[in-house]
């Protein structure tokens, strides 16, 4: 699809709109985590501020088993089996930190979880048993040479390899999918089943007492709700699928630092997605990963999705952007100084806008809008079935 | 190894450093943290901006240094041009402040506090891009300590001086005086003045403080508008402090520890603000001298601030001197 668009006499245009596979592999895994982080903040009001923690669990247990530096657990581990530890220790985590987390409420809560994840983002930092250079973080070794597996563990005919050197290429229906194209689908396949779990806590009872929790949790208690432990399960389940998406993360990747896994402002990033794409709704997170992503890669020549700044420079030629405005500025310098690289400032404003202008975010006010959820809605508002 | 490691940490003049070294990081938390409490006891709002601001002040204070100081200046008119650099930071940022509040943060009152927070968290991604943006411009490199700016510091602000059997830095003197300086000032004027009476009266009881005819939304941009001055006079401090420095994560690196200082102290007193930094402060220089003379990890010094944030919301969830309803428990 990707590459009929780039084949097609909007090359340039599509070039210049679009996310490259490669970023879109990212907003999926990253996505998730996003949406983990909605399930926890945006359901129960408790806000995770040290959610990267669990991100940052994930990816490291990837890593490490696959380096074979996990007790009982060898390099030839599944990769399946690795994002289910990576979970397991996730949700240990959680429940340790929310023991005495869950007592607090409000901006207590968020500063206690951050200060947790802090103290493991140092001492991740500097224990120097994860890597050689703890400060960069680790890598996947040479004993673990061929991608990681998506699919089912042991039988090869229903596993895909991910990663952008590593993963399988696939023939299918006359076209060849790379392997970028082939992680996107797996990792998408993987992210899909967890949303699908997540929504399915959600709609289930327990998900009403999250959300009853958020509402009022004085009276979830008067109606005798253990609130406690509901806040706790729901952080655990949070922390498992977070750490998921990190082992994804991770095995696309094939190497984590702590800056990009356990650092608070990677749950920084979670947030601007939340909020962006609806605070609450889970869905929305992943599409408000997908607007910041599209929107950082349009205005800054990160990766080599194009964006507006080589289109800009194809478009205008070499003569005007030679053309002085002020002084010795140059268009091509002040184009050059606007968007390159600096895609932080565009989404810090659309940001700031959101919180200010659309506080239901993108897939929260459209849902008000229609009056329900989308796939339920917008039949109903077009052919006016209304039951 | 350990026991011996005791024993030379307990000698006085090993001990008395770490002391000096210990108020001098109190002095420039509580120089840092006093913004953010003043803002958060009053207002509510966890103000996510304000290392990025602490930053934009470091910046500012090395711009008007480095314009005014030249290589002959001669040491005590540094130090002159630097309070005068301090003052003219700290007008600029307090109409920063005032500008931020009456346009986008008012607008937020009414809606639950974390908007308030999500809000200045944007702040600060737009903030410390527009900085890179004229770094940019000038060539400087966003990451790495601006060393022009720190070139300006008088030579004798380098070098050590004896104390008995203690030797302390002149700049650790230096910033013990400035944070004294601080905690005196807002002291003064929370107590002493009719403004502060009207701030302490709009901590404890906002409509209560309305009723009795208080402009409190007025209050509320003086306040805010402070606090964003306090935190870039701090910033102008950083940026002649090696350690810190002026540079574009700075940002962030002061961020945290304000954040643990105001949260450990209790939100909305101050005076356990100065307590906290106080503690802080002291287990920060305890725990360097460990991590540079025995326990070999890099992290210690952070990874300690962190855990006294931890342990005090375990053992006190309302901080040291925290009243229970302020910040939503």
């Amino acid at each position: 699809m990707y590459h009929t668009l780039l084949n097609s006499p909007v090359s340039a245009e599509t070039q210049m709109l679009l996310p490259t596979v490669e970023t879109m592999v990212g907003v999926l895994y990253f996505g998730l985590f996003a949406i983990s982080f909605d399930f926890i903040s945006g359901y129960t009001g408790y806000l995770s501020f040290g959610h990267a923690v669990f991100y940052g669990t994930g990816a490291y247990t990837v890593i490490l088993i696959a380096n074979g530096k996990v007790p009982l657990l060898g390099p030839g581990t599944p990769f399946m089996l690795s994002l289910l530890v990576g979970g397991l220790i996730a949700i240990a985590l959680a429940m340790l930190v929310g023991l005495v987390s869950f007592r607090l409420s409000g901006v207590y809560f968020a500063m206690i979880t951050l200060g947790f994840a802090q103290v493991f983002y140092v001492f991740v930092r500097g224990w120097d048993y994860v890597a050689t250079n703890p400060r960069d973080g680790p890598a996947v070794g040479p004993s673990h040479a061929e991608g990681f597996q998506i699919g089912v563990p042991g039988i090869d005919q229903l596993s895909l390899s991910i990663g952008v050197l590593t993963g399988d290429e696939v023939a299918l229906l006359g076209s060849t999918l790379s392997g970028t194209e082939v992680s996107y689908y797996m990792i998408g396949l993987v992210v899909l089943a967890c949303y699908f779990a997540m929504q399915r806590v959600i709609h289930s009872p327990f998900g009403r007492v999250m959300i009853a929790i958020r509402e009022n949790e004085e009276r979830a208690v008067a109606i005798g709700y253990n609130t406690y432990c509901y806040k706790l399960g729901a952080f655990a389940i949070s922390g498992f699928f977070a750490a998921v998406a990190g082992g994804l993360f991770a095995g696309f990747k094939r190497s984590a630092s702590p800056e990009n896994s356990f650092y608070f402002l990677v749950t920084g990033d979670a947030l601007l997605a939340s909020i962006i794409g609806g605070f609450g709704t889970l869905a929305g997170s992943l599409y408000g990963h997908l607007f910041d992503e599209t929107v950082r890669e349009f205005l800054s020549k990160a990766g080599q999705g194009g964006g507006l700044l080589p289109y800009l420079r194809a478009l205008l030629g070499q003569e005007t952007l030679d053309a002085t405005l002020v002084g010795e500025t140059t268009i091509g310098g002040l184009i050059d100084l606007l968007l390159n690289g600096h895609a932080s400032l565009y989404v810090g404003i659309v940001f700031v806008l959101f919180v200010l202008y659309v506080p239901d975010g993108l897939l929260g006010t459209l849902r008000a809008r229609l009056g329900g959820t989308f796939a339920e809605a917008l039949p109903a508002r077009l052919w006016g079935d209304s039951e | 190894m350990i026991l011996e490691a005791l024993a030379e940490f307990l000698t006085l003049s090993e001990l008395g450093g770490v002391i000096v070294n210990g108020l001098a990081k109190s002095a420039l938390y509580v120089m840092i943290a006093s913004g953010l409490t003043l803002i958060f006891g009053l207002m509510g709002v966890l103000n996510f901006a304000h290392g990025s601001l602490t930053m934009v002040g470091a910046y500012l204070g090395g711009l008007l240094m480095v314009v005014t100081v030249t290589g002959g200046t001669a040491p005590l008119t540094r130090l002159g041009l630097f309070f005068v650099a301090i003052v003219v930071v700290f007008a600029l940022l307090t109409v920063l402040g005032g500008a931020i509040e009456t346009t986008i943060i008012r607008p937020l009152y009414d809606r639950p506090p974390i908007y308030q927070i999500l809000l200045t968290f944007g702040l600060t991604l737009v903030i410390e891009e527009v900085v890179r943006i004229v770094l940019g411009i000038y060539d400087l490199q966003p990451l790495s300590d601006w060393q022009a700016a720190l070139a300006t510091k008088p030579q004798f602000l380098r070098e050590p001086v004896a104390l008995g059997p203690v030797s302390a830095g002149w700049m650790s003197l230096f910033q013990i005086l400035l944070g004294t300086i601080t905690v005196v000032g807002i002291w003064a004027f929370l107590t002493k003045t009719r403004y502060g009476l009207y701030i302490r009266a709009g901590s404890e009881d906002t409509e209560m403080a309305s009723a009795l005819g208080i402009d409190v939304r007025q209050v509320f941009t003086v306040v805010f508008a402070l606090g964003i001055g306090l935190a870039g006079a701090a910033g102008t401090l950083l940026m002649w402090d090696p350690t810190w420095g002026a540079s574009v994560p700075l940002a962030a690196e002061t961020l945290l520890p304000a954040f643990i200082v105001v949260i450990v102290g209790g939100l909305g007193t101050f005076r356990g603000t100065v307590v906290a930094a106080l503690v802080v402060g002291m287990a920060d220089a305890v725990t360097t001298w460990w991590f540079q003379n025995a326990i070999q990890f890099t992290g210690l010094p952070e990874l300690v601030l962190f855990l006294v944030l931890v342990v005090t919301l375990i053992v006190r969830p309302q901080g040291l001197f925290g009243v229970e309803e302020v910040g939503g428990h």
